[in-house]
């Protein structure tokens, strides 16, 4: 191994066990990292300043391809697609959730099912996983876990198995678009692929999954959730749907811009307009609606994560640049001998499992190369990789209280409100359910692309 | 001042929940210690034995994730739950003695906060849990690094300054030294001192 080689992967492993131990910042470490990446490796190793400018990647703001991409390209370095599209939909949902948009749709859809138990449970876990499609998670958990906890102790009911599925299902929910999860928006901007072809490819797989997730964990929680009294419910004791609205002029210019970005978002492959600039516009748009809110929109967006992936982008560019991630590639395709459907399961299966336990967005980003690299030695199909490494890391993280930023934020909303998950409580249903739902996608895979 | 608030910070064995309890008494303003846990479980629903369980504990690091201030670490949301329900009763205008719970820190934005730190010498610290909880020497002392290794990690990971480190607190007294009683006297004089000042 080269210097640089050790270097960049000293650097590697160093940021993931500061990211685990959780003493600094998640975002000071990728910067430190990626700092010490363009030093050390590309500057003192490698010399190469070349290498420096590739992963900075500032020149593709002027690429025309950046903003309007009528073929396929993949990007190198500093993926400013992803962060440009996060930071508009991030912008976006503030906007709804100023306008009490979230709450409102939950205490809506608890109405519509009189706000029966059984009927919020499955009615939630489908709007989780539908709104976890085209916006983040966090956000999604934050709101419905609020109101699960609000309904519950209105209708006597332990909010804990509504939370805990409602988090499988944003999980879930998020693979199936490729703006439902971060692992999908840089897998997908990375390799060039579209709204449409996630939707039609990890999108069926989440629906059928998503199918047979609401019938087991309705049957492992239904002792817990219809072991209430039964009693009549007067409805009159709950806040009604429209109070949740704080402004009605900002609710419905918030609804129409969440649908106008679900709207670019479905049509991007025909209109050409890449995620960067749909991110730009959304943004734009929000910002000016709001008008004199759009500086308290702006000050909420969590520049944390932004500064987060581009410290990632660069320390991930320092593995590939110095060739570790072909290494690993090459380790792959040398174990599965050539055996797609070996391949395929190791890159389902590892990516779920390390997702897991450590935070998908840097093992996707760091598996992106690789996948790229084996599919080029290997003569697979990159998407059957893709779809493989994007189940796997997104479903994956449904398996323990941290796998995910959503059921992170789901069992820390349930704990503040006295009811504690831990780890036991947490794994003893979602674990099977993550293992059912991989085995579908194992399926899947293997019987659509093989 | 008419509101004042007594933090005590204590090594294990130096008596300083004791010392707290009667600086409570001599006041005659509540101590929140065990009464934390009491008062915060019947405001979340949770039992006072599931809080003791993860009270003043550090959490596991390997099992634990943050994100966006968020945490899915029980002993965290517990925590956060001690820290919110302090800050309360402080803004509340209410005096009070707690023991504890990075109160030195937590609560340093109250002007009325008085923050004491109770240490002692390790001889008389083992002498004191032997007597107490009727241990062994050996095992007094192993206790005691025990528990003070807990609250030094659970300190340190909660603030920005050092557990036990003088510079975080207005007075730090060592128990031995006078003993226990004397102790109490000494902070008593300087509590009223403190609130006849301002």
């Amino acid at each position: 191994m080269s210097a640089a080689q050790i270097f960049a992967v000293i650097i590697f492993v160093g940021m993931f066990i500061m990211i685990v131990l959780d003493k600094i910042e998640r975002h000071y470490v990728t910067l430190g990292s990626g700092l010490l990446t363009l030093v050390v490796v590309f500057g003192i190793c490698m010399r190469s300043g070349t290498a420096i400018m590739d992963t900075l990647a500032l020149k593709d703001f002027a690429t025309k391809e950046f903003w309007y991409q009528v073929t396929e390209s993949e990007s190198k370095g500093i993926n400013w697609a992803t962060i440009i599209f996060i930071a508009g939909m991030m912008v976006m949902v503030e906007g709804m959730a100023k306008a009490g948009f979230f709450r409102w749709l939950c205490m809506k859809i608890a109405y519509l099912v009189k706000c029966k138990t059984v009927p919020i449970f499955i009615t939630f876990m489908i709007m989780s996983a539908v709104l976890s499609m085209f916006i983040d998670s966090i956000t999604v958990i934050m709101f419905l876990a609020a109101v699960t906890i609000e309904l519950a102790s209105l209708l006597k009911f332990n909010p804990v198995p509504m939370i805990l599925s409602e988090i499988f299902c944003a999980n879930l929910g998020g693979s199936a678009t490729m703006c439902g999860d971060p692992p999908n928006i840089i897998i997908g901007t990375s390799l060039g692929f579209s709204f449409f072809d996630f939707l039609t490819n990890t999108g069926l797989c989440a629906a059928i999954s998503l199918a047979v997730s609401v019938i087991f964990l309705y049957f492992a929680f239904r002792k817990e959730i219809t072991g209430g009294k039964g009693e009549a419910v007067d409805m009159s004791k709950f806040p009604k749907p429209s109070e949740a609205i704080t402004n009605k002029r900002d609710f419905i210019i918030s609804s129409i811009i969440f649908g106008l970005a679900v709207l670019l978002l479905v049509t991007h492959a025909t209109t050409h307009l890449t995620v960067a600039t749909i991110g730009l516009f959304i943004a734009a748009v929000t910002l000016i609606a709001f008008g004199k809110h759009a500086r308290e929109l702006i000050k909420k967006v969590d520049y944390k994560t932004l500064l987060f992936f581009i410290g990632l982008f660069v320390v991930v560019s320092g593995l590939e640049e110095t060739g570790i991630l072909k290494k690993i590639a090459d380790f792959i395709g040398n174990i599965s001998d050539g055996n797609v459907m070996l391949m395929i399961a190791i890159i389902l299966w590892v990516s779920a499992i390390a997702s897991a336990f450590v935070d998908n967005i840097p093992f996707a980003a760091t598996m992106v190369p690789i996948i790229q690299s084996l599919a080029e030695s290997s003569g697979v199909p990159i998407s059957t990789l893709a779809w493989a490494l994007a189940m796997g890391t997104d479903i994956g993280g449904s398996a323990t209280p941290i796998g995910a930023s959503a059921n992170v934020v789901g069992t820390s909303v349930a704990q503040k409100n006295g009811y504690p998950i831990g780890w036991g409580r947490y794994c003893k249903r979602l674990a099977p359910a993550t293992v059912i739902v991989l085995g579908i996608s194992t399926v899947y895979l293997f019987v659509r692309y093989l | 001042m008419s509101q004042f608030i007594i933090s005590v910070g204590r090594e294990f064995g130096s008596g300083g929940r004791h010392i707290a309890e009667e600086l409570a008494k001599r006041f005659n303003i509540p101590l929140y210690d065990r009464h934390l846990i009491t008062e915060i479980a019947a405001k979340t629903g949770l039992t006072p034995e599931e809080i003791e369980k993860y009270n003043e504990k550090p959490k596991n690091h390997l099992l634990s994730r943050r994100v966006n201030g968020f945490s899915n670490s029980i002993e965290d949301n517990i925590a956060e739950m001690q820290f919110n329900f302090l800050r309360e009763k402080a803004a509340s205008g209410e005096s009070f003695v707690v023991v504890g719970r990075c109160s030195e820190t937590k609560l340093r934005d109250f002007k009325c906060l008085i923050s004491l730190f109770i240490l002692g010498d390790m001889s008389e610290k083992i002498k004191r849990v032997m007597n107490v909880y009727e241990l062994s020497e050996d095992k007094a002392k192993a206790l005691i690094d025990k528990k003070d290794r807990k609250r030094k990690r659970y300190h340190n990971y909660h603030c920005e300054g050092h557990w036990g480190d003088s510079r975080l607190y207005d007075l730090s007294i060592n128990s031995s030294r006078l003993g226990i009683d004397r102790t109490i006297d000494t902070l008593e004089q300087y509590v009223k001192s403190r609130i006849t000042e301002e």
